[in-house]
């Protein structure tokens, strides 16, 4: 299972224009796929999946992972720019890359979330081409108790999340929660708050109230203010500085741990990822007070995280055959379309595909730096148009990428309610976080629960005899404990201060 | 704080309305304990009791001011402060309008409408730029998604039947 | 799988065709595109399905076939895309099981009672598996555990074909088992894999990584006869338990097909099971090939439908 057979092979796929092609062109229809809302990362490569069937079968593969790079980097250009996360897995980067973009700083925050992407990719690249064996045995240690605990340790981050009111917090994460029960119940199959609309059978989208939440809300915002702010940015990509990057270094090893362990285990495929490794880089970080106003570090961390996904993921795909997320699932499906059947003996059989899929890869990272040199200026130039061109191209933009989601009208209107519910939340100070972190884990909380019980017969043992469970349920009670008795005794400051004023 | 009392009496009346949907779900041997329906109402009933705290509070901290004899509730350093909640959601009208026009009129047409309404609704001058930059938009977003991406987006049942 | 993707129209390769020798002249049929619709996604079962056998329809049949995925609604929604289309033969749904619980849990506005079944053309194989290096040999050791402590089964979607052959199992041998559903076979595979699972059921497709790497062993298949590449794997009636399942795959379009497409399809279908190089490549894919005429097809659809009812009802999870 050697990365490339001998340096011969490395030169010839290096330098046959093919491969190179096919890793650049993937990647570019990966990123513009992926900053396109509601185009997800697996929908793009689906949308290319057609064309691969007449291509070599090691190109085809290739294309597609390159497709994937691409599309986990893209979501951060409009999550950043229009407060629009691009891919589920973006969402947690629109936090403080929107806020870097409001303060005129959206060339720095590119630029962050440009290197971060590169070293999460070329992380998880490494990690594939050398522990593809030992990791895809890490995979199987996850049990339903475990998804269920790490589920909850991803919930507990509500509790330094409230902003101002814990209460708010909650309720928003309660509401949350409530949107991820719509659809098909994951254990008994019934339905469930269907009330007879087949689009709403498979669920609401999680990219749908993202959309409604952060980018409707904040047109709509902008719309009502009197005040109004013009972005002006500069059109120049500051690439992050040895400096910086030092500073980033932290973020970035969160990123790449928590990413490394998304792809190996099947779910939420990369937003749970983001979403947690936000959270500890702000746990972890020597200025957790600038998360939320514009922290360099609020970007690298789920932009590293992410990008790691869209390699390590591939771990358990070609190991066992098991795709973690849809996009992997769509890769499996390219794999099968060749006749290429995935597994262990995938790497003696066919030592090409595997070899031009990393080279590839390798490529396409590469060239990441360069393709997004390129572009990013264009697109800041574009959200410097005038306010009421900006809306109307933007609000264009989320109902047009809405809309491919399902083929459906329903989708559009539903992302408007969002909305209004966002302008309210906004209006009435609820955070809008808690609520996205509910949809985006609600699902995994649940269903993964239930399953222990019914594995266990009810018996709440089976949480206590699995060791990852108990270590992340620990972590989970010491989180909401710290973050409570910080809040407690920085609200006990406020009020001494006052009462000696 | 009067804005957290309207806001806990909100959140009362989803998590009811969320209690009552929960009857809609089929009961089924298929399920396990927990059931269908048992995520949901502890849901709803953690809402409601939330909702009841939060009102409380507000009641709380109302009276609380009055009796010191301060403003009753002291206006905050707002961002939304100076929002103009109906131009807001006229905005949104505008995306429903689309919404509705969309299967009859089709992409093309519909976002190019939806362009040059927003770019007017928000204040553009009105000059040649407006139209210019709906045509132009609905031409590039066309290119884009339906040309280049290959995905569907309606044709419109009024446009075709014009066409044929 | 909840992500959804819907009007990915793609073209089948219709040019690739031209190369191959072809055996006789194809049927002059009265379309000149036929699209076929399936529920899922790009590069799943049901899409790898219809691409591939749209690759050799061509052969046999003088059109263009071109796939079409409609996502969502657990297939409520593709069902409803070709209920709605002109029954000319112009437009084909890829029928599975799915379409029939679908119909019956989500009582969607267009159910199977609104398509015609057109052919049924593959069965695919239902399995029993555990992990390779378990202590469980055969079904009966298996079964055993359930009866002297607790059984833990897996089956891989939650109202589903598999979680019917489960609940029928355990209620045919008398056993104590709690049945655990996944989101899909991947998930229920490390759940096996990892021990958490005594046995999974599931479409011996997604276990062939596997297979051929020696991970897991097959116990027992669901369907009525041994699987031929697979002759030494017992089925679950030859052990004892009067269970066995038909996981159909076929074709079916909207309600009043005229009959000379219906007879184009029977003597194409025929044909297209036997082309040699189709045959090499589900047979590799080990899908069974079953075929059901037209005449026969709707009322196998229909009696698979009422057994399935009948089940949903006993369960309660259907009304």
């Amino acid at each position: 299972m050697a990365l490339v057979t001998t340096f011969w092979d490395i030169v010839h796929l290096l330098t046959g224009t093919p491969l190179f092609l096919v890793a650049i062109l993937g990647l570019t229809w990966g990123i513009l796929g992926g900053a396109l809302p509601g185009i997800s990362a697996s929908i793009t490569m689906a949308l290319v999946l057609p064309f691969t069937y007449t291509m070599d079968p090691a190109m085809a593969i290739a294309l597609l992972a390159c497709v994937y790079i691409g599309a986990e980097y893209g979501g951060s250009i409009p999550a950043i720019l229009i407060r629009t996360p691009g891919t589920n897995s973006s969402a947690a980067t629109v936090i403080d890359g929107y806020e870097m973009n409001r303060q005129g700083r959206a060339g720095e925050a590119l630029g962050i979330s440009l290197m971060s992407g590169v070293i999460g990719s070329l992380f998880g690249l490494l990690m594939l081409a050398m522990l593809t064996e030992p990791l895809s045995w890490l995979a199987l240690a996850f049990k339903p108790t475990s998804y269920f605990a790490l589920g909850i340790l991803g919930l507990s981050v509500i509790a330094s999340m409230g902003g101002d009111s814990l209460l708010k917090g909650l309720a928003a994460a309660v509401i949350g929660l409530m949107i991820a029960t719509v659809g098909t119940d994951p254990i008994s199959g019934v339905t469930r708050f269907t009330f007879g609309v087949p689009d709403l059978l498979s669920g609401i989208e999680p990219v749908v109230v993202m959309v409604g939440l952060f980018a409707l809300t904040e047109l709509m915002s902008q719309s009502g203010s009197t005040s109004v702010t013009q972005l002006g940015n500069s059109i120049r990509i500051r690439l992050p500085g040895w400096e910086m990057m030092r500073t980033l270094r932290r973020s970035q090893i969160i990123g790449c741990i928590l990413g490394l362990f998304e792809g190996l285990t099947p779910g939420g495929g990369g937003s749970v990822a983001a979403f947690m490794s936000y959270n500890e880089a702000r746990r972890w970080s020597k200025t957790p007070e600038k998360f939320g106003k514009g922290s360099e570090e609020g970007i690298a961390a789920p932009e590293t995280a992410n990008n790691t996904v869209a390699s390590t993921a591939l771990i358990p795909l070609l190991s066992f055959g098991i795709p973690s997320s849809n996009s992997t699932a769509v890769l499996l499906g390219g794999l099968l379309m060749h006749g290429l059947l995935p597994g262990p003996r995938l790497f003696e059989q066919n030592p090409q595909v595997i070899d031009s899929l990393y080279v590839g890869s390798l490529i396409a990272i590469i060239a990441q730096i360069g393709v997004g040199v390129i572009i990013l200026p264009a697109c800041v130039w574009m959200v410097n148009r005038p306010r009421p061109y900006r809306s109307g191209f933007i609000f264009a933009l989320i109902l047009s990428g809405l809309y491919t989601l399902n083929n459906s009208t329903f989708d559009l209107g539903l992302a408007l309610a969002l909305g209004l519910v966002g302008y309210f939340m906004r209006l009435a100070r609820f955070p809008v976080l808690p609520m996205i972190l509910g949809v985006v884990l609600g699902h995994m909380v649940e269903s993964s629960y239930r399953r222990s019980l019914v594995l266990s017969g009810g018996d709440f043992h089976i949480f206590v005899e699995d060791p990852i469970a108990v270590g992340l349920l620990g972590a989970a009670l010491l989180f909401v404990t710290f973050s409570l008795a910080r809040e407690y005794r920085e609200a006990r400051r406020t009020k001494l201060q006052e009462a000696h004023q | 704080m009067n804005r957290d009392l309207i806001a806990g009496a909100v959140l009362l009346a989803i998590a009811g309305a969320y209690y009552v949907s929960i009857g809609t779900i089929a009961d089924s041997t298929l399920s396990d304990e927990v059931g269908a329906a048992g995520l949901p109402l502890a849901l709803a009933g953690l809402l409601a009791l939330i909702a009841l705290v939060m009102m409380a509070r507000a009641v709380l901290a109302t009276r609380a001011a009055r009796r010191a004899g301060g403003p009753v509730a002291a206006v905050e350093d707002d961002e939304e402060g100076d929002a103009s909640v109906p131009r807001a959601l006229g905005l949104l009208l505008i995306g429903a309008a689309y919404v509705v026009l969309l299967p009859y009129a089709g992409y093309v047409l519909s976002v190019a409408l939806l362009i040059a309404a927003v770019a007017f609704y928000e204040g553009a001058a009105r000059s040649w730029v407006i139209p210019a930059a709906a045509i132009g938009g609905a031409a590039l977003y066309w290119a884009i998604f339906v040309k280049l991406l290959g995905v569907h987006q309606p044709a419109g049942i009024l446009v075709q039947g014009w066409l044929s | 799988m909840r992500k959804t993707l819907t009007g990915l129209i793609a073209a089948a390769m219709t040019a690739a065709l031209g190369t191959f020798a072809l055996h006789a002249e194809p049927l002059a049929y009265p379309q000149k595109v036929v699209t076929l619709v399936t529920h899922s996604s790009p590069g799943g079962g049901s899409d790898v399905f219809l691409r591939e056998l749209s690759k050799y329809l061509g052969k046999y049949i003088a059109a263009t076939f071109v796939v079409e995925n409609v996502q969502g609604g657990s297939g409520a929604k593709a069902v409803a895309r070709v209920a709605a289309a002109p029954a000319d033969g112009s437009v084909f749904y890829a029928t599975t099981p799915t379409y029939i619980y679908t119909s019956l849990l989500s009582k969607p506005s267009a159910t199977y009672k609104d398509l015609e079944p057109l052919v049924n053309m593959f069965a695919d194989s239902e399995v029993i598996y555990t992990r390779a290096d378990g202590p469980y040999k055969t079904l009966k050791d298996v079964i055993d555990k359930a009866k002297s402590e607790r059984g833990r089964w897996g089956a891989s979607n939650p109202a589903s074909l598999e979680r019917q052959a489960a609940e029928q199992l355990k209620r045919a041998a008398g056993v104590n088992a709690a049945i655990v559903t996944h989101e899909g076979g991947g998930d229920m595979m490390l759940n096996v894999l990892n021990g958490t699972l005594d046995i999974g059921i599931g479409e011996i497709q997604e276990l062939r990584s596997q297979i051929e790497a020696g991970k897991v062993r097959l116990l027992a298949t669901f369907n009525p006869q041994r699987i031929p590449e697979k002759p030494d794997v017992p089925t679950v009636k030859e052990s004892g338990y009067d269970v066995s399942l038909v996981k159909f795959r076929g074709l079916a379009g909207p309600k009043g097909l005229p009959d000379d497409v219906t007879k184009v399809w029977d003597t194409a279908v025929k044909a297209v099971l036997e082309d040699p190089e189709y045959k090499k490549r589900y047979t590799e894919e080990v899908l069974v090939a079953n075929f059901i005429p037209h005449a026969e097809y709707p009322a196998f659809i229909t009696n698979f439908a009422d057994t399935t009812e009948a089940f949903l009802k006993e369960t309660g999870a259907v009304k």
